[in-house]
């Protein structure tokens, strides 16, 4: 049984998952604070997860016993590094006071590897879209993952919540712009894909320039136009992410696809992905979004750090290989 | 006042410290120093520094009942380090914590360095007034002073000129001058002896904070409740929301 957990950016969180991927405890505790000030303050959040992390573990131990546990995951990055910290310090803490051994996961696998547990195996193609990441992978293992293509600018995650504050719908705002866009009609207007951005890579900072300027250009027209903005803009997006799947399935031979992250409770995303004609899954809602039961599914392929080798581990803050 | 062995931390600078303390036995002070252009190193050295200390304590964690750590101020991710090892440690061991004032505990260790390594004419008593100051970075410094175990100026965070201004209009000057520790007394040592504070060569252990006196400091007092150990931030964060969608 592994204890998990993932501070990477402003969820603090810590599951309990067996070894054969059966999740007894997946506790997220998200920060309110970032609203006020539209977006992730790195201060605030390696503050909050300090406050909240030990409680955060009590709460996923509930109903099991520490001599149960085998080893101890956590998330080294890519992410936040100051937030982090709190995670791997705590962590490495924990896992020498057990003596037990201790799992780093990379952030990005643990979104993959979120698929192994509802018993989605390898091989596949996962399309990972979130505020903080956009990426598509070939899986064709447990333990990691190429990369086909990932974005060049901002993310899927991020061109939603920026596009929902050019509409003044608040932060996070891609929910409340997908709700927005079921009242619009998306071929109001024509937004960018970045269809010319070559391969498999993503670019979103056109199509978010594109609808400042439509919005600018409108005037006082635009509030009455919003809903077709947003379905709009909406429908740009799932394009732009499908249009580099639908490339990239043409290559396999057993094409099948997986996606994760927050985006991937877009409704529009969703359906898109279901007309493909191959099969698809999408994990519950709770293992898209960040959360630590992920990292714990990616850890049990992992070769666990025996005590106490991993003392002197750090987190590192940009992407390193999976 | 506890009574079995106590562990002690101290991040709230670039170095790191640690110390294991047993009541009338031994004590050990293991810690890491980077250089002044180095970076600090506190979550690679941390952990192990404090396996090797027990080690040579010859203490169990099953004999420790206390873990004590620095809360600053001092750098923020230095300190959160420290007190979610601390914290840590303390979930998986069952034992408790306390929180010690960085700069209460720099200004104590004076007492622990020699008349030679305080290198200052007229070899001032360690009975002065002493003035910690901790750098802040961005040209500021945290700092606090302290006199027969008493604190008459609060902690709080100052430009080095307005700390200089405030320590020469003080009252409290005996015979013996101030006595001014800590890397911020060394980085502002020239604003700091304009007004009259004595500050040891730079190479003095008075200006470090020490992990074995956090020890002492927390030995004698209530333990906490471990979800209330943070760091004394004294800063709000730069809570500057990112640049607007352009
Ligand atoms: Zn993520």
């Amino acid at each position: 049984m592994i204890l998990a957990l993932e501070t990477s950016c402003d969820d603090t969180c810590a599951a309990v998952v067996t070894r054969e991927g059966e999740i007894r405890s997946n506790v997220v505790s998200s920060q309110g604070v970032h609203a006020r000030f539209g977006g992730v303050v790195p201060e605030w959040a390696s503050r909050h997860h300090l406050e909240l992390v030990n409680l955060v573990v009590d709460q996923a131990m509930e109903g099991s016993s520490w001599d149960e546990l085998d080893a101890i995951a956590v998330t080294q990055g890519p992410g936040l590094v100051g937030a982090l910290l709190v995670g791997v310090a705590t962590a490495k803490g924990l896992a020498a006071s057990r003596r037990l051994p201790l799992i780093p996961v990379n952030h990005l696998q643990g979104h993959v590897a979120a698929n192994f547990l509802g018993g989605f195996e390898p091989p596949f193609l996962c399309l990972v879209a979130s505020g903080g990441h956009t990426f598509l992978a070939r899986v064709t293992d447990h333990r990691g993952y190429e990369t086909l293509g990932q974005t060049l600018d901002d993310a899927a995650g991020e061109a939603f919540d920026k596009g929902a504050r050019l509409l003044g719908l608040g932060y996070p705002g891609g929910p409340a712009l997908s709700k927005l866009a079921l009242e619009g009609d998306p071929t109001a207007f024509k937004f960018p894909i970045a269809a010319r951005v070559a391969g498999l890579d993503f670019s979103f900072a056109g199509l978010k320039t594109a609808l400042l300027y439509k919005v600018r250009d409108l005037g006082d027209e635009a509030e009455g136009l919003k809903a077709d903005l947003a379905a709009s803009y909406e429908h740009a997006i799932v394009e732009a992410l499908m249009l580099r799947v639908e490339r990239a399935l043409e290559g396999e031979n057993e094409p099948r696809l997986a996606i994760g992250g927050g985006v991937a409770a877009n409704r529009l995303l969703r359906e898109r992905a279901q007309s493909l004609g191959v099969p698809v899954h999408v994990p519950p809602h709770a293992l898209c979004t960040d959360n630590a039961a992920m990292i714990a599914s990616a850890a049990r392929y992992l070769e666990p750090t025996p005590y106490p080798d991993y003392l002197a581990l750090d987190a590192y803050a940009t992407k390193r290989a999976a | 006042m506890t009574t079995g062995a106590l562990v002690g931390i101290d991040t709230s600078t670039k170095s790191t410290s640690v110390a294991v303390m047993v009541p009338g036995g031994r004590e050990v002070e293991r810690r890491d120093d980077p250089g002044p252009n180095d970076q600090p190193r506190h979550a690679e050295v941390l952990q192990p520094l404090i396996e090797r200390a027990l080690e040579q304590a010859a203490v169990e964690w099953s004999d420790v009942t206390r873990i004590c750590v620095g809360v600053g101020p001092g750098g923020f991710t230095g300190l959160r380090l420290g007190i979610s090892t601390a914290r840590a440690l303390a979930q998986g061991h069952d034992v408790e914590v306390v929180g010690v004032s960085s700069l209460e505990a720099l200004a104590r260790g004076v007492e622990m360095a020699s008349p030679k390594e305080l290198d200052l004419p007229g070899h001032p008593e360690v009975a002065g007034p002493v003035l910690a100051v901790i750098d802040a970075r961005r040209g500021e410094v945290y700092a606090a002073i302290y006199r027969h175990h008493r604190t008459t100026m609060e902690p709080g965070v100052f430009p080095p000129a307005e700390l200089a201004e405030r320590v020469a209009a003080r009252r409290e000057w005996g015979r013996s001058p101030m006595l001014g520790v800590g890397d911020g007394a060394v980085r502002f040592r020239a604003e700091l002896e304009r007004a009259g504070v004595a500050v040891p060569s730079d190479s003095s252990r008075a200006h470090r904070v020490s992990a074995l006196m956090v020890c002492r400091l927390g030995r004698a007092r209530d333990a906490v409740d471990r979800d209330a150990l943070l760091p004394d931030y004294h800063r709000e964060p730069d809570a500057v929301p990112p640049a607007p969608p352009k």
